[in-house]
């Protein structure tokens, strides 16, 4: 089965070329999304070997996450896709565990879970506010997972045919958990193991964010109609 | 009576604005008839007070400045809630033209 790897960045110049080359040797191809970065993002990931689109104006991950979707789809054929990180954060050698449940027909979706995996150096904060993550996941889609925001995840063709992310910014990794649940698709979750590094948390936006994911998945819930 | 003033003042510029308009061929008659109306109501309603009661009591509201205080409350928050949809809306549909546009300029897979 034909599996691309998608790669959201946004000025990751210095670790997006080892994420490319970590991805690859697991995968058949790696698109990856330049949010319309600052540095040489772009050039790295096409050096190390990815396929690059770019956004003319930074978007936002999820934005960033249905573009490559929709490229390795249509222009690529993808029959397995992965999502993966940009700042090295993820293993490329979790990839095979996690797309086998597709693989064996036994699921249409992976999400990879911290929590049953390994997270190294994690801070404790990030531990509360994944547990009242957790609680709102619950409460929003009636989905109990052991971790809502782990990025890494695994979708079939269809399950990615059928999953249109359109918040564009942070939450779309709780309306990714709401359509798993809406088009009754199969799912599992993996153990991975995501590294923390004081240089990607520095980077990555804090906890405080996690309001203005609340806000954005409120307001797609009541406030839209498209 | 400093108040009064300034309202039909206000109400009187807005007047000459629509005539102005009018006399350019830039708003319709309706629009003129309309708009103008709507003006003279407010001027008749703030030199007299009282007369905006009769409408208050009909719908059981004590006194007609609380009705338009009321019906201003709700109108506002209809506009703010249809300006927060369609700013979303706006939103999706830059992304949807960024995101064709990536893949309209990616480069052709090997």
């Amino acid at each position: 089965m034909k599996i691309i790897a998608i790669i959201p960045a946004f000025n990751e110049e210095s670790r997006i070329a080892a994420a490319v080359r970590d991805a690859s040797s697991f995968v058949d191809g790696v698109v990856v999304v330049d949010d319309c970065s600052r540095d040489n993002t772009a050039n790295a990931a096409r050096m190390a070997g990815a396929l690059v689109l770019r956004h003319a104006i930074n978007r936002g991950q999820g934005a960033a996450l249905q573009t490559a979707t929709e490229f390795a789809l249509r222009r690529l054929g993808a029959e397995i896709v992965v999502h993966f990180d940009a700042d090295g954060q993820m293993q490329g050698s979790d990839i095979p565990a996690m797309v086998e449940p597709i693989r064996s027909g036994a699921a249409d979706v992976v999400l990879g879970s911290r929590f049953l995996g390994k997270a190294v150096d994690m801070p404790a904060s990030r531990r509360i506010v994944n547990r009242l993550a957790q609680w709102f996941t619950v409460a929003i889609s009636g989905i109990r997972l052991t971790d809502t925001h782990c990025g890494f995840r695994a979708l079939s063709r269809r399950a990615a045919q059928e999953m249109t992310i359109t918040l564009d910014r942070m939450a779309h990794a709780s309306q990714i958990q709401d359509l798993v649940v809406v088009k009754k698709l199969r799912y599992v979750e993996r153990p991975v193991t995501i590294v923390y590094s004081a240089e990607t948390l520095a980077k990555s936006e804090s906890s405080m964010r996690a309001f203005g994911i609340v806000k954005d998945i409120l307001k797609d819930k009541f406030f839209t109609r498209v | 009576m400093i108040f009064q003033i300034i309202l039909v003042a206000f109400a009187l510029f807005a007047v000459t604005r629509t005539v102005k308009q009018f006399r350019a061929q830039k708003v319709s008659l309706h629009w003129f008839l309309l708009w103008n109306g709507l003006w003279a109501v407010v001027i008749g309603v703030t030199l007299w007070p009282t007369s905006a009661d009769f409408v208050a009591h009909l719908v059981g509201i004590g006194r007609g400045a609380d009705l338009a205080l009321y019906v201003t409350a709700v109108a506002l928050s209809y506009s703010v809630f249809r300006l927060f949809v369609r700013q979303e809306e706006t939103q999706r549909e830059i992304t949807k033209l960024v995101r064709k546009m990536a893949i309209a300029d990616a480069e052709e897979p090997k």
